[in-house]
């Protein structure tokens, strides 16, 4: 099994898909799923099996290089696997709908263009992998029209803007090194002035910092994942997204190397500092405004600019613990994220698109395992103990902590806390609470969508317990880096400062939750009761919407909600706005009609003859 | 192993049989308080005993399992925590575990009152939620400002430290963050004047309404479980811990005597002005202690 072919299977599984659909729907349904699985087979074939081959070398004298070590075959899995699970998905939610072969190719493409984004070995296919990316992600964001086709320009022009300026670092690498291998460079970019590895890792992190959504370039973000078919939003969220962190990890620890990219400045203006707190900003702002949002897709939106912030946080710090934590959150928040997507768009599902967190409720014994996959999911979000999102947190804390910096670790904890106000308000008002009459009858999600809300709900709880199975992975990751080697067992860590055993935990937890379950059912036998046969000190209760779900957090809302306006946003609105009333203005000049234009030519020559008699500079 | 066994058995009865009779005690206080006379100290006792054999309604699965939830997370709470040389899994993950499963309590009460359509609970979960966003950034401060002093996230350390090093309420940066704890106890405890998410004679209860018989009585255990989890952490981490489980009591019940007296007198807050206080003298006092401990460290 070679990569070539891997990225064949993967580009020519999606055209095939798209042609198959032109004869029967049906079975480009089955093409395009065992593409998608097939992949996942390949790649997890390929384990532990580092290759390195150049596959082209025409490319302007230069060799286009595929490579596979620890850190791609670490993404590929989880883009695979949660590719799969999202096409899976798919099978349902897009029955019935228009362009729907269209859909599958973009899908399938942008998995197999971010398989090739961490499978590339120079930045030439790097580049070329990451713009077959954005641009097949822009199609899929605008797929609805409407204000998506306004998401989607929002997010292709950030992310152009973001594909420039790798272009500009990969030219500067290019004339210094002449050279664009990613291996050929990081043997001699060490001895480069630290000057210039600034200018590399600043001109990069801006690319990999708009992919990834860091505050201040994470304006795309919200309305690209609100607006995109659901099954999508869940690939754009999980991983796609995090293709940034893959970049940074790329740039600060394979191309420029850990030595130097850790001692850039001085104090507490140093490189990875700067962009530490960064991340730390990037977790509480979001955070805070995910609190006020009543659409159930923005306030997962906001979450994941929010998780991102501690990926980069942990990555930026620059400890093997960091790192780590960064490179597992990585994982964990595409599980748990995904997850969440797939239960809001099984309930879109069945609801007729309604996502409106306001006008749903109740849903719990409608939709039992949607709301399984919401509660894990959720848990996961918050790093709840026992599922994953826990570990990765942890991880990330403690080095805060013992390193000495409490006020990053701050940053991290209490986005935690305002995680929670704001996802039990997406729990309760999807699946608690009272049920709307007009969803009285609605039937549970079908099974295409249980079986991967089924699988990533034990996922998380798997790697909530035995977080010892990414953990190794991830930790000869950390040490190919050149960080120290973490003490990992199968559930946990040790060390003197501090250790970690979710076994242990996990095993209370249990047994506590039996006893207490034995304890409840000795008690005398409750007797089930209707949702309106409630307590209401005597008053009576309307038929309609009683229950109190709207403006949930009201009294705080009327606190923070001045310091939370997405400034940022619109600012780049205001520069827009300048730009498009420049373009106003020339557009005056330019007016189409010829006899204008003929006399600008006019009006040009003379100056140009009044100049020249004037002066005389020619 | 055997003495293992017995500790993890024994400490959740002990904090069971602890924070009961803090309810009892409670009750009796501010009785006397209110120139009442109050109910017998076993009264909570009787109170559960008699619920358990009491008719109640269920409003579903989760309205069940919520309660056991928020119950496992408070037991595994107390085992993490030590209690006077008693601290039978505080190795697994120190101060931050505790912090974390710290919350699974208020969360499974959330889940199993979420799943009955009553206002009453939600604008209790409502407040509730809001409330402990509001405790939890003082909260946050201090054990941060405790962990960096001490350079440790076990809790075990931090209290060997103090056996040695002395009490961290009398230390020089840390009775900042001390100060700060206790102010934000009663918070955390939701007791007057914080007590915004039950208010019996507003919200009726609160997330509590639709619960009767065992559901009512889980609720209590609970609740008891809470006041010896709010306190035991404070002797831990500010009053040195004890070496045996009489001492680490003995300051327990001082702390929430001195707690009770001084917040039975108060009325209740709104939520509004719950927040604003919690945000600014403790959250003030624990930033200070914070940055303090960063100074004195390097």
């Amino acid at each position: 099994m070679s990569l070539e072919t891997l990225l064949i299977i993967g580009f020519g599984g999606a055209l095939l898909t798209y042609l198959v659909g032109k004869t029967s729907e049906k079975v480009r349904d089955f093409f395009g799923v065992a593409v998608s699985l097939f992949l996942v087979a390949c790649v997890a074939y390929l384990y532990g099996k580092p290759i390195e081959k150049t596959f082209y070398f025409g490319f302007f004298g230069l060799g286009l290089v595929l490579r596979l070590n620890m850190l791609s075959w670490f993404f590929a899995i989880g883009i695979s696997g949660l590719g799969a699970l999202c096409t899976i998905f798919s099978l349902s939610y897009m029955k019935g709908r228009e362009r729907t072969d269209f859909y599958y190719l973009m899908m399938l493409l942008v998995n197999a263009a971010m398989l090739g984004i961490v499978l590339a070995g120079d930045l030439i296919s790097f580049y070329i992998f990451w713009e077959i990316m954005s641009w097949s992600t822009f199609l899929l964001i605008s797929y609805n029209r409407g204000p998506a086709l306004a998401a989607g320009m929002k997010y292709i022009i950030m992310s152009i803007i973001g594909s420039l300026a790798m272009l500009i670092g990969m030219l500067s690498l290019y004339t210094t090194y002449g050279t664009l291998n990613i291996s050929e460079i990081s043997a001699v970019i060490a001895s480069a002035s630290s000057g210039y590895i600034l200018f590399i890792l600043i001109i990069f992190s801006i690319a990999f910092g708009i992919k990834n959504a860091v505050m201040p370039l994470h304006t795309w973000l919200p309305d690209s994942y609100a607006e995109a078919p659901s099954p999508f939003t869940a690939v754009l969220s999980g991983m796609l997204t995090r293709m940034g962190v893959y970049g940074f990890l790329l740039i600060m620890y394979v191309i420029v190397g850990a030595a130097s990219a850790l001692n850039l400045g001085s104090g507490v203006f140093k490189f990875n500092y700067i962009l530490a707190w960064l991340g730390a900003i990037t977790i509480v702002i979001p955070t805070f405004i995910a609190m006020l949002q009543n659409d159930a897709k923005q306030l997962l939106a906001w979450h994941g600019i929010g998780q991102g912030g501690y990926m980069i946080l942990g990555i930026a710090f620059g400890t093997s613990l960091g790192i780590a934590g960064g490179i597992f959150h990585t994982l964990n928040h595409a599980i748990y994220i995904v997850l969440l997507f797939m239960s809001v768009s099984a309930v879109q599902y069945r609801t007729k698109g309604e996502r409106d967190l306001n006008s749903l409720g109740g849903l719990i014994k409608k939709m039992p395992i949607a709301f399984v996959g919401g509660l894990l999911g959720i848990s996961g979000l918050i790093g709840v103990p026992l599922t994953n999102g826990f570990v990765s947190k942890w991880l990330i804390y403690k080095t805060l902590i013992v390193e000495g910096y409490p006020f990053l670790a701050f940053a991290a904890l209490i986005g935690t806390w305002g995680t929670i106000l704001s996802v039990y308000k997406f729990l309760h008002n999807m699946f608690l609470g009272q049920l709307p009459e007009k969803y009285k009858d609605i039937e549970k999600s079908p099974l295409s969508m249980q079986l991967p809300m089924i699988v990533l709900s034990l996922a998380i709880l798997v790697f909530g317990i035995l977080p010892g199975i990414p953990l190794k992975v991830i930790n000869t990751i950390g040490t190919s880096f050149g960080f120290e080697s973490l003490n990992i067992t199968l559930w946990g860590i040790t060390s003197d400062t501090g250790t970690l055993n979710t076994i242990n935990i996990f095993s209370a937890v249990l047994v506590a939750a039996v006893l207490f379950w034995l304890l409840f059912r000795l008690g005398a036998k409750s007797v089930s009761v209707a949702q309106d046969d409630s307590y209401a000190a005597g008053a009576h209760t309307p038929a309609d919407k009683y229950h109190y779900t709207a403006e949930f957090y009201n009294p705080l809302y009327r606190m923070i909600k001045p310091f939370l306006r997405d400034v940022i946003d619109e600012f780049y609105y205001w520069i827009a706005s300048l730009v498009r009333s420049l373009a106003g203005r020339v557009r005056r000049i330019y007016t189409g009609d010829v006899g204008y234009y003929v006399t600008y030519i006019v009006l040009f020559l003379a100056l140009l003859i009044f100049i020249q008699m004037r002066w005389k500079i020619w | 192993m055997v003495v293992k066994i017995i500790q993890v058995i024994l400490s959740p009865v002990l904090a069971l049989a602890i924070g009961v009779f803090f309810l009892g005690l409670a009750r009796k206080i501010m009785a006397r308080i209110h120139w009442r006379y109050g109910p017998p100290l076993i009264q909570p006792v009787i109170d559960m005993i008699r619920l358990f054999y009491q008719k109640s309604v269920s409003h579903g699965r989760m309205f069940d399992l919520g309660i056991v939830l928020s119950l496992a997370g408070s037991i595994v709470v107390v085992l993490f925590l030590p209690f006077g040389g008693i601290a039978p899994l505080s190795s697994s993950g120190g101060l931050l575990v505790i912090l974390y499963v710290m919350l699974l309590a208020p969360l499974g009460m959330a889940l199993s009152g979420g799943q009955a359509a009553n206002p009453n609970i939600s604008i209790g979960i409502s407040r509730k939620l809001i409330l402990s966003l509001g405790y939890e950034l003082p909260l946050l401060l201090v054990l941060l400002a405790v962990m960096t002093r001490y350079k440790t996230i076990s809790i075990v350390e931090v209290v060997s430290a103090q056996q040695s090093a002395g009490w961290a309420f009398i230390s020089f940066p840390l009775f900042l963050s001390g100060i700060s704890y206790f102010l934000i106890l009663p918070a955390i405890l939701g007791i007057r004047p914080f007590d915004v998410s039950s208010a019996p004679q507003e919200i009726s209860s609160g997330p509590m309404v639709e619960y009767g018989g065992k559901y009512l009585a889980l609720a209590h255990i609970e609740h008891a479980f809470v006041l010896f989890i709010s306190i035991a952490l404070f002797v831990n981490l500010f009053l040195g811990g004890a070496a045996n489980p009489v001492i680490f009591f003995a300051k327990m019940l001082v702390v929430f005597v001195l707690g009770l007296c001084i917040n039975a007198v108060f009325p209740r807050f709104r939520i509004e002005q719950a927040i604003k206080y919690l945000w600014k003298w403790p959250t003030l006092l624990a930033f200070l202690g914070l940055i303090m401990t960063l100074i004195v460290r390097s």
